[in-house]
């Protein structure tokens, strides 16, 4: 049986999963932002002069929800500054002179036996590896995991890569089946569950072969069919589509029992498990109009992006925007020197020729908006009364439940700028909030 | 490496990158498409004067658009066809015995006073080309309701103009034999241009509903509810199914429930919305029908919904994801008591 969920839209794909791995030759300097996952950033604990061995942690903090960052290749440290991050704002980078010499680091060792079956020490390798949601969000892992003890009774691995452009989820699965298969089922014991789900789009036929082929059961995993739709990776929509559960408004997947992880994360939860390789590169697709050709490169975390870009091919035309992530969800880059970071799936190099913006949008009342919608919202009045700055009447509609997904600017005829006005509403009614707390707290000091 | 290279300045465009190629522009040229079928049948059954129609009613359109907005000094906006659309369309309403300068001012009608009047393409809240035909009606009431005899019939009817399907339906006379189920399925009876062939007209609509430009919410709904009740109800000297068959294949049913109601800006955007709007339409148009004194009800049927469709918009909000039949019912038992105290 194929599940999916209801609404969304059927984009171009524009997937070449066909094209097999390069590895990108490491970058003679790699610039490593210190915050490369949701939480507290992390504190550099190298200086200027240090010499640092491929894996060496780099950077650290001791707040619960935060995850260690390393060094992705071996060399001199020669600057620990303010760099440019690429989703935008300077961010405190350590910048390291590549030695070409990739002397591993003997800090983390691959797991004996006992502790592969052990879920704490999983868990511990997972902290210490810097694993995060590596399907973009960045979320730590390891956090992830403990927050569900106790709540969380199935675990879904996302492997529906519904962006179009990205193949590394694909490729991981044909390359790597086996590997892939042990890193779920070790995410699966870390949750201390007996059995995960692997929900991935029919396109990828081939790869839900080759995976069968492994036999799955044996690691206590079941593969589920989905429908090829985006957002289908979303994780609401994953949770929907292979379990039948509703992630509550406003609540986490936690609350319906479910935990979602990306492919790769459990490619990398493998890696630093049997391998005791933390994480420090990633299939990125580079593609997009701009680009000679599309790679699907191994990257190194800390690869400039102008760098890759030359590494695979270079550009044809002159970009006009650089996308991280798939063109949907992906936030555009500002710099040709920011890095690649844990979450970057592709980086999309696009010219005019994908921009379709109009400079003055009508609405013409079609209502497709509504019907892609996967969260059931009304983008149309949403967007009315967002124009008209009316708090009351958006949140009426529900605007704080839109995940951005993108569906309903996609399939807009009139190009209405939907998604980026949603955003920035939410964002608005965060401010609000904030400004409320602040002014009942004066009112409490005032007496 | 950022010696050789330049420095470019990066877009920030807002989320999502792509974006469909279903634009504006496009799909009013496939509801255009989606027309040429009928369009090709008027042309056989009335030789040449559809096509005159059509085009003085598209030209005319486009030029008084382009005239307005020029001399409101707005952006022009004949670059996303729905002039030209509005135009087609109700060139499709007129009888072909019309002459050319009704379009002409039927469209001024349409395009200034109906549309960009309240602020052009999306804002206006009667269809364009209805309004400008019930303009029409009122204002030449003896042009628009001279029905050209078509080509296939000219052998069988004396005369140049004959009466609709409707006005034997309705005014109490036995149907003619020529007008049989199959001709009119087929295009072989009076009418205005667009409406006569019923088949022509599915193969547009199921061209429309192939490239998602419209759902089956309306039409469905719409001629379901027209269907429904004749079948119910009846007539004397018909049998029901016989009086329901005839009232579905003329009248501009089909015309009106594809092409005129699926009208983006002047119907509901909401799933709910749209079945309610369809069969609002069914039921004003059956009404009309039998107790108007005027026999066609479809156009008005579509107009007097137009000016429901906002509140209907309202009448069917919808439960966003992840809100289950428990919490909806919670969610009412908490009204109630707040009510109740």
């Amino acid at each position: 049986m194929i599940r999916s969920f209801r609404g969304g839209v059927h984009p171009d794909y524009m997937k070449a999963p066909q094209i097999p791995v390069n590895v990108v030759a490491p970058p003679p300097q790699v610039i490593i932002p210190m915050i490369q996952h949701i939480g507290a950033p992390a504190k550099p604990i190298v200086k200027v002069g240090d010499y640092v061995t491929m894996g060496q942690k780099i950077g650290d903090n001791e707040v619960p929800m935060f995850s260690p960052v390393h060094a992705s290749v071996s060399g001199k440290v020669v600057a620990v500054e303010q760099r440019p991050h690429p989703l935008g704002e300077m961010v405190m980078s350590v910048v390291i002179e590549n030695d070409f010499q990739d002397t591993p680091c003997t800090d983390l060792q691959p797991l004996n036996e006992f502790e592969l079956k052990d879920p704490d020490a999983i868990l511990q390798r997972i902290r210490d590896a810097g694993i995060v949601g590596m399907g973009g969000a960045m979320f730590p892992t390891g956090f992830k995991i403990v927050g569900g003890y106790g709540k969380v009774d199935k675990l879904v691995i996302n492997g529906a890569e519904c962006e179009p452009y990205l193949n590394g989820d694909h490729l991981t699965m044909l390359t790597f089946p086996e590997q892939l298969l042990k890193g779920i089922e070790l995410l699966r014991i870390a949750s201390r569950l007996d059995k995960a789900y692997y929900g991935i789009e029919v396109n990828k036929q081939d790869a839900i072969d080759v995976l069968m082929s492994h036999d799955p059961a044996k690691y206590g995993i079941e593969i589920v069919r989905e429908k090829v739709k985006y957002p289908q990776g979303a994780e609401k929509m994953q949770i929907k589509a292979v379990t039948g559960r509703e992630v509550k408004p406003g609540a986490l997947p936690s609350g319906v029992g479910c935990n979602v992880c990306s492919t790769r994360t459990a490619y990398a939860v493998y890696q630093a498990c049997y391998e005791g390789k933390p994480c420090i590169e990633r299939i990125v697709t580079v593609s997009g109009s701009a680009m000679n050709q599309t790679a699907n490169a191994l990257t190194r975390v800390g690869t400039p992006l102008g760098y890759l870009a030359e590494q695979c091919g270079g550009f044809a035309k002159t970009p006009r925007k650089i996308v991280l992530g798939g063109p949907m969800m992906g936030i555009c880059a500002t710099s040709l020197e920011a890095p690649t970071i844990k979450g970057t799936a592709g980086v999309l190099f696009f010219t005019e020729e994908e921009d379709k913006n109009v400079d003055d949008p009508t609405c013409i009342r079609c209502g497709k908006c509504i019907s892609v919608c996967p969260m059931h919202l009304e983008p149309v009045f949403m967007y009315m009364y967002y124009q008209k700055r009316d708090f009351e009447k958006m949140a009426q509609y529900h605007i704080t439940d839109c995940f951005e997904c993108g569906s309903c600017s996609y399939n807009c005829p009139a190009r209405m700028p939907l998604t980026h006005a949603f955003k920035t509403a939410k964002i608005m009614f965060q401010e609000r909030a904030a400004a409320e707390k602040a002014k009942l707290a004066a009112k409490e000091a005032a007496k | 490496m950022s010696d050789k290279q330049e420095r470019i300045i990066f877009d920030v465009a807002y989320q999502p990158q792509v974006r469909t190629d279903m634009d504006t522009r496009r799909i009013m040229i496939n509801v255009m498409i989606a027309l040429l079928p009928a369009f090709g049948v008027s042309i056989w059954q009335f030789g040449w004067k559809p096509i005159l129609l059509v085009i003085a009613s598209m030209a005319s359109a486009v030029f008084w658009e382009w005239l307005y907005r020029k001399l409101m000094k707005k952006p022009s906006s004949i670059g996303d066809c729905s002039a030209a659309l509005t135009g087609m369309l109700l060139a499709m309403t007129l009888p072909a015995s019309a002459p050319w300068w009704l379009p002409v001012i039927g469209s001024f009608f349409a395009i200034v006073v109906v549309k960009q009047l309240y602020g052009g393409i999306g804002k206006n809240f009667l269809n364009p080309a209805l309004a400008a035909r019930a303009f029409l009606i009122a204002s030449y009431s003896l042009k628009m309701t001279s029905w050209s005899v078509p080509n296939s019939l000219a052998a069988q009817v004396d005369g140049v103009t004959m009466a609709t399907p409707m006005t034997y339906l309705y005014g109490g006379q036995t149907m003619p034999v020529y007008l049989s189920m199959k001709n009119m399925f087929f295009g072989m009876m009076p009418g205005c241009i667009g409406e006569i062939s019923a088949l022509a007209l599915l193969i547009g609509a199921a061209y429309l509903m192939i490239r998602k430009i419209i759902t089956w919410r309306i039409p469905v709904s719409f001629i379901g509810t027209v269907c429904l009740l004749n079948l119910i109800f009846g007539h004397s000297g018909y049998t029901n199914f016989e009086w329901m068959m005839y009232n579905l294949l003329s009248g501009a049913l089909i015309l009106g429930a594809f092409f005129m109601a699926t009208d983006y800006s002047t119907t509901p955007v909401t799933p709910g919305g749209h079945i309610l709007f369809g069969i609002g339409c069914g039921i004003v148009t059956v009404l009309i029908r039998y107790f108007g004194s005027y026999p066609e009800g479809v156009s008005y049927a579509i107009l007097i919904m137009n000016l429901c469709a906002w509140a209907m918009d309202k009448a069917f909000r919808r439960y966003q994801f992840g809100v289950s039949k428990e919490d909806i019912a919670a969610m009412k038992a908490a009204k109630k008591e707040a009510a109740g105290k």
